[in-house]
């Protein structure tokens, strides 16, 4: 039995700062690298491998340097990496993203029994955190987002309880299997790879799948199956270091242009 | 005849039961992997004269009882003549007798050992009393072991007297004259003795002499008096340069990296571990050992000495291991937070009289656990990841690492253009405190005139810490890309302001086959006072300055009096010492990548430098390093003391004296 | 005029424009048609000047605006005779639409009226919904459409009544035990039901854990475009939904527009929208839907609901607004303040490393380098200096404010914004402030009905058969 874990690489957002005069993103010296969400789902999948002795597939939609980034799954002792490259596949909305994940998923459904899909609740360029559940509707497993813990799984009676982490409270969820689970950083610590598992994973072969392989209709996936579409992108207004009034002699003036700027933003609601 | 017979049975007993014992402990070294330490033989010879014969290390520092270990060193050399010959006589009595030399030979020969034997007394009975009554902190100083080598050694000489005054009693010795104390005993307790009491007392303190020699031999594998026998081959191996490098690691598959298991320590490793003499000089230095933390440099060695006996046999008969080496939680067996808790500082071997090695043993197990075993504290998960992947500790973008000279005009670097890389580091360049130093460093180079520009959003991490922590599949790959890099730009001549970039940079990175120039901007800043290029025309006095030497630059490269003689230009005013400084210096805490941990347990390392420095009342602290630099300014906010003392960094207050 | 034809309009070529490209994912070579494109290792774009044919594709998707055309001199020279040729007849290029484009335009022109869906739990309404409706009637009213509610749950046809007092005139109504607890299939498949048989142009949802699992489900399964996490919402000329929302962790904002399918979609975070004027008195209609669902249709149940309340760890890390305080705030008591305002604020306590070493908040608060690293939408950094150590956790945060008595403190080279003062005299005075501006403004709605249906038996941890 397979958990298939979706990862996506993404560049370090926390690294892309804007020029101040061009107002571009500097985007050079940005090292690519694995959603930091997928990073636990990843590492999930690892855990039930050890726990239930099922095996874990990664398969990743990007550009052929994507690799690196499988590679370092593979360091990490997942059995099989697939890499989803295609120009075809290219400028995808989430959309057309979940088609060609969930496509990839029922191909490897058709060797082994898929009984998990794993996926980070979001990604940190994207931030959309629906490409879990599509995937989840379009291969109609249960879709259990915002996992924070998997309370047991039943692999007879294909059951899996699983706690989601909600706004204000925790919900405690039973589901069949397969199931599409999405998780939350807190669901665990991933772990770090041993030097001998990255020099094999050195050697070890990614598989890749283009649309040959995988036989989409065109119209559906990539930028053409995208229903969205970027109309234009610009730089946020962001204060940078305004000091608000002259707290130390009158502390009330600061305190009220504060909140007038906090409610300005739409942070605090008055 | 009967005697000599008897006497022969024994000592071939004995004799044997020690060659095995020997044979024993020495086989298990084979068991370590190979490392050169047959190179520079001319310097190694040196080594050996210098710290074995001239006892330089028991004599140096403040060790009081140092000279009593040098005068017993040296009475055993002489003894070990004595008993040399005293053995032998006592198998082939008609052949071997020192009393067959010639005259004045043999009279010089008995003098001689007679006073060694009284100096070897009266230093066995100091030592006895410095344990009763002015007793080492550590305890085993004071066990049975040490009382029954002492009590050994005593009954030894006293032997020898009771031997050699009974002959003298009875007339049978003619060189008398030439032995005093000897004499003396004969005519002062002698005196009136029938001849047969005097030959019983004589034959009894043969025997005893004969007996005890012979036990003290077989004792000593068996107690920490091994020392005697490995110290003085291990100054012969000792490291050649301040500290040992730690060596590469060749990263290719079906490799082992780091030591999990005794037998992939280096064959020296292994043999260190038979020098601890249990002096207990390492734990005094030890920042964790002085701050109560569970790690003590003299406890790990000896646990690698344990394993090594318990598992040695199994493992030369190529079973598995039983005691592992690593969290087996019991005697001979290292816990993993202890092996955490090092700072690196290389106090502990600055002080070891018996040359061993301590910090690499750390590394290379620190190496087993994050290469073999990728377990660690969990702080380090972020700051691996951020080294790795973005050259940094703290994962900051490399777009801010220029942020520093917003206000100022900096050149990059070009080979041609410029002369010396300035090599900010990621704290000079990330850090807000740090920043300031970094430019005050600018300021002086461009006041002396130096040509120097910046790598800018290029600079990577010299990968220091990485390497201490014992990550070196990261730390390969980063000096590999740096060093192409470096070559590709010809940097040639590097100006770091950090310690650690200064050692790594300097010395780690010339294993991977660049020789920089890197000169930290403490010794340029002298340099340039000395060349009259920096002129320091505002003198002030800040005054008291309290100076601590930074580890790396200190005790890893000696570099000592440059920025002393810096402040005191600067100044008009030489530094304060602290309790502690120069080669025995205090760590700050944060060396080794404690950095980037907590310190959880026991007293906080940089408080109680801070509590050292504040002794001494001063107005500023002086370092010389980014870490230290960090770790004074908490340990003074701890204290509630930062409002009055300033922590400011030698080019700060280089800076202030220049235009 | 047959001679002047013959001049070839040339069509430039496409280039980059150095530093513009946003590493979007492929765009330009997904729409290039003679695969003339190539990706850098860093995912930018590299055209081919020999196969370019100055289509314009690649430039109009790109969203960036990274790509422009340019002409060789000659061409230059070409175009400008052109240009002053045809000055006398000015052609407009008209667009002229393909079948494909003419049928899906027709098909999107049946959808219409804007659709809120009202997230509820256990009955008790999440306050975005509310928020929603204020904007939701901001597009209707430009498109001058109706504004709508979706309500579905289990005895929850209150909320619909409550809907229209925030201007909804119709209210479509779900309610069945099967909905008792949200699941995504039931809920799904309820929402399809709805919007494929009275075809709303626009559908807002909160962007709430619920509505987030929920808005993937339906607009994968109605195959429609999806935004997360608007910060603004608009109308184009043409009628289109205009959906702003922030990308690339933060640094820039994208304009996206579902153009081709119906409806179009959007989550929208919760106190992004403001909360509209309620008024009672308005009314509207309930249209009653159902569907024959069973429960045994469905494997997925709800075993168990645990409210935070009762879960004794505050999680720093996952809070939107983060209170932190550092060594300025010299005391451990002086916390209490900092408590204050985040509850104030809904929020959380956090500090830096130094006040976990002098014993006064436990390590589980701590941000930093070796502490938690956190992203709230608003930090507020209290008597933080700002060491770097802290810095590496907390600055990635949206808003950051710093209050410190020290104008030099490394805390304000990040902050949005700074108060230069007394944090013990400050925070307090900010929680008081806002408090007594809320008061004000609770005031007017007192008559607001207690729409948390069992407020009164909320219980921490509750057991579902």
């Amino acid at each position: 039995m397979l958990v298939v874990v979706c990862i996506k690489q993404v560049p370090d957002t926390t690294q892309v700062k804007i020029d101040p005069v061009t107002g571009n993103l500097i985007r050079e010296g940005v090292p690519f690298i694995m959603n930091p969400f997928d990073t636990h789902a990843l590492e999930e999948g690892l855990r039930l491998k050890g726990k239930y002795g099922l095996n874990v597939a990664v398969i990743s939609m990007g550009p052929p340097n994507t690799e690196i980034t499988l590679r370092k799954a593979l360091a990490l002792g997942v059995d099989n990496a697939v890499l989803l490259s295609d120009r075809a596949f290219g400028g995808a909305d989430t959309l057309a993203t979940s088609k060609v994940l969930a496509e990839a998923t029922r191909q490897l459904a058709q060797k082994e029994e898929v009984v998990i899909v794993l996926c980070g609740k979001q990604t940190i360029d994207g931030d959309t955190a629906q490409v879990g559940p599509g995937i989840a509707t379009r291969l109609g497993y249960s879709q259990l987002t915002l996992v924070e813990h998997i309370e047991n799984i039943d692999l007879q009676a294909k059951k899996i309880i699983a706690r989601r982490k909600l706004e204000g409270r925790d919900e405690v969820v039973e589901a069949s299997l397969p199931a599409m689970i999405s998780v939350v950083r807190e669901i665990n610590t991933p772990r770090y790879p041993t030097v001998p598992m990255r020099l094999m994973a050195e050697g070890a072969t990614v598989t890749l799948w283009d649309n040959k392989e995988m036989k989409l209709n065109e119209e559906t996936i990539g930028l053409k199956g995208s229903a969205t579409q970027v109309r234009k992108i610009f730089s946020p207004e962001r204060a940078v270091g305004e000091i608000l009034g002259d707290g130390a002699a009158n502390p009330d003036e600061a305190a009220n242009l504060l909140i007038d700027k906090l409610s300005e933003g739409g942070l605090i609601l008055i | 005849m009967t005697n000599s017979i008897l006497f022969l049975t024994i000592f071939l007993i004995s004799i044997s039961f020690f060659g095995w014992s020997c044979f024993r402990y020495f086989r298990l070294i084979t068991l370590g992997k190979a490392e050169n330490r047959f190179d520079h033989l001319g310097k190694r010879i040196r080594d050996l004269f210098l710290y074995s014969f001239a006892q330089r290390c028991s004599i140096s520092g403040s060790y009081r009882f140092g000279v009593n270990h040098a005068i017993l060193f040296w009475c055993f050399m002489i003894l070990l003549v004595a008993n040399t010959e005293f053995l032998l006589a006592g198998i082939f009595p008609d052949y071997i007798n020192l009393a067959n030399l010639p005259t004045g030979l043999y009279y010089t020969i008995a003098l001689i050992f007679d006073i060694a034997s009284l100096l070897a007394l009266l230093a066995v009975l100091t030592a006895a009393g410095r344990r009763l009554f002015f007793p080492p902190k550590y305890i085993e100083a004071r066990t049975r072991d040490a009382f029954f080598i002492l009590g050994m050694v005593a009954v030894l000489m006293l032997a020898f007297f009771g031997l050699h005054s009974s002959e003298i009693a009875q007339g049978s010795e003619r060189a008398a004259l030439y032995m005093p104390i000897s004499s003396f005993v004969a005519s002062s307790i002698l005196p009136g003795a029938s001849t047969e009491s005097l030959i019983s007392l004589a034959n009894i303190s043969w025997w005893i002499h004969a007996i005890v020699l012979l036990c003290f031999l077989n004792y000593l594998p068996y107690s920490k008096h091994m020392h005697i026998l490995t110290v003085i081959p291990n100054s012969f191996f000792k490291r050649l340069t301040r500290m040992s490098l730690q060596p590469r690691e060749e990263f290719n598959k079906g490799n082992v990296f780091g030591v999990g298991q005794v037998d992939q320590f280096t064959w020296k490793a292994l043999f260190d571990s038979y020098c601890c003499t249990e002096c207990g000089r390492c734990s005094d230095v030890c920042p964790a050992t002085s701050t109560n933390k569970p790690l003590n440099p003299r406890l790990v060695i000896h646990d690698i000495k344990e394993n090594l006996l318990t598992n040695g046999p199994m493992l030369i008969n190529k079973e598995q291991a039983k005691l592992p080496l690593i969290g087996g939680g019991q005697d001979g067996s290292i816990d993993e937070e202890v092996i955490w808790e090092c700072t690196t500082c290389g106090a502990c071997m600055e002080v070891c009289p018996a040359f061993i090695e301590h910090v690499p043993r750390i590394t290379d197990m620190r190496r087993d656990l994050v290469e073999m075993k990728a377990r660690f504290p969990q702080e380090l998960l972020n700051f691996f990841e951020n080294m790795e992947q973005r050259s940094n500790p703290w994962g900051i973008a490399p777009a801010e690492r220029t942020k520093w000279a917003a206000k100022i005009n900096v050149q990059p670097f070009e080979a041609g253009k410029t002369e010396c890389l300035f090599f900010v580091g990621c704290a000079g360049a990330y850090d807000a405190r740090s920043r300031h130093v970094t430019l005050a460093v600018t300021k002086i180079l461009d006041s002396a005139g130096v040509s120097w520009g910046i790598l800018g959003k290029d600079e990577p991490c010299c990968g220091d810490s990485l390497r201490r922590l014992g990550n070196e599949y990261v730390f390969d790959r980063m000096v590999k890309e740096n060093i192409e890099m470096f070559k590709e730009k010809g940097v040639r001549k590097v100006i770091t302001q950090c310690p650690h970039c200064y050692h790594t940079l300097k010395n780690d990175y010339r294993r991977y086959g660049i020789e920089l120039e890197v000169v930290h901007h403490t010794e340029l800043i002298n340099n340039l006072i000395k060349e009259g290029r920096l002129e320091l025309t505002q003198t002030r006095d800040l005054g008291n300055i309290a100076f601590h030497d930074s580890c790396y630059l200190g005790r890893y490269n000696n570099i000592y009096e440059a920025p002393r003689k810096a402040i005191a230009l600067a100044t008009n005013q030489a530094p304060v010492e602290m309790e502690r400084h120069h080669d025995r210096s205090f760590c700050c805490g944060a060396g080794g990548g404690r950095m980037w941990m907590e310190e959880k347990i026991g007293k906080h390392i940089n408080v109680l430098r801070i509590e050292e420095a504040m002794k001494e009342n001063p107005e500023t602290i002086c370092v010389c390093c980014p870490y230290c630099m960090t770790m004074f300014e908490d340990g003074l906010k701890d204290k509630g003391a930062d409002n009055r003392v300033k922590v400011l960094d030698l080019a700060e207050i280089i800076a202030k004296a220049i235009k | 005029m047959e001679e002047k034809k013959k001049i070839k309009k040339p069509r430039g070529k496409a280039r980059l424009i150095p530093g513009k490209c946003i590493a979007c994912g492929a765009r330009c070579q997904s729409s290039c048609p003679k695969d003339a494109i190539e990706m850098t290792e860093d995912c930018e774009p590299v055209i081919s000047i020999e196969e370019c044919i100055g289509c314009l594709k690649c430039i109009k998707v790109c969203p960036a605006d990274a790509i422009e055309i340019y002409f060789t001199p000659e061409e230059q020279r070409i175009l400008d005779e052109i240009k002053a040729r045809s000055r006398a007849v000015a052609e407009p290029e008209a667009e002229v639409l393909s079948d494909k484009e003419a049928a899906a335009l027709a098909k999107i022109k049946q959808y219409k009226g804007v659709w809120v869906f009202i997230e509820q739990t256990e009955g008790e309404p999440a306050l975005v919904a509310w928020e929603l409706l204020g904007a939701g009637a901001e597009l209707a009213r430009t498109l001058n459409v109706e504004l709508c509610s979706v309500v579905i749950g289990n005895k929850v046809e209150e909320l619909c009544r409550e809907s229209f007092a925030y201007g909804v005139t119709r209210s479509y109504l779900m309610d069945a035990p099967v909905f008792r607890f949200y699941r995504t299939e039931p809920y799904c498949q309820a929402i399809c039901y709805l919007v494929e048989k009275y075809k709303p142009e626009i559908v807002l949802v909160g962007a709430t854990g619920l509505g987030r699992d929920l808005a993937g489900a339906v607009a994968t399964k109605l195959e429609t475009g999806l935004t997360a996490d608007c910060t603004g919402l608009a109308i184009d000329d043409k009628g289109f939904l205009l959906q702003t929302r922030p990308a690339f962790g933060g640094n820039i904002m994208a304009t996206i527009l579902t153009e081709n399918t119906r409806p179009q979609m959007s989550t929208v975070r919760p106190r992004v929208m403001s909360l509209p004027v309620r008024d009672a008195s308005l009314r509207g209609e309930i249209v009653r839907e159902s569907m024959p669902l069973k429960e045994d249709d469905f494997t997925t149940k709800v075993l168990e609901i645990i409210k935070d309340s009762k879960l004794d760890a505050v999680d720093v890390a996952a809070a939107d607004v983060i209170v932190s305080g550092g060594r300025g705030m010299c005391a451990r008591e002086n916390f209490s303040i900092l408590q204050e305002l985040a509850d104030e604020l809904g929020g959380v306590v956090g500090c830096s490393r130094s006040v976990v070493e002098a014993g006064w908040m436990p390590v589980e608060r701590q941000v930093g380098q070796t502490g938690k690293t956190v992203r709230p939408k608003l930090y507020i950094a209290c008597g933080i200096s700002g060491a770097i150590q802290h810095l590496v956790g907390m600055q990635d945060s949206d808003v950051i404010i710093a209050i410190n008595q020290d104008r030099q403190a490394p805390i304000f080279e990040v902050a949005s914004y700074g108060i230069v003062g007394d944090v013990l005299k400050v925070v307090p005075v900010i929680t008081r402030r806002i408090s007594e501006l809320r008061a004000q403004r609770i005031k007017p709605k007192e008559n607001r009905q207690p729409i948390t249906k069992n407020a009164g038996d909320r219980k921490g941890r509750k057991h579902i058969d």
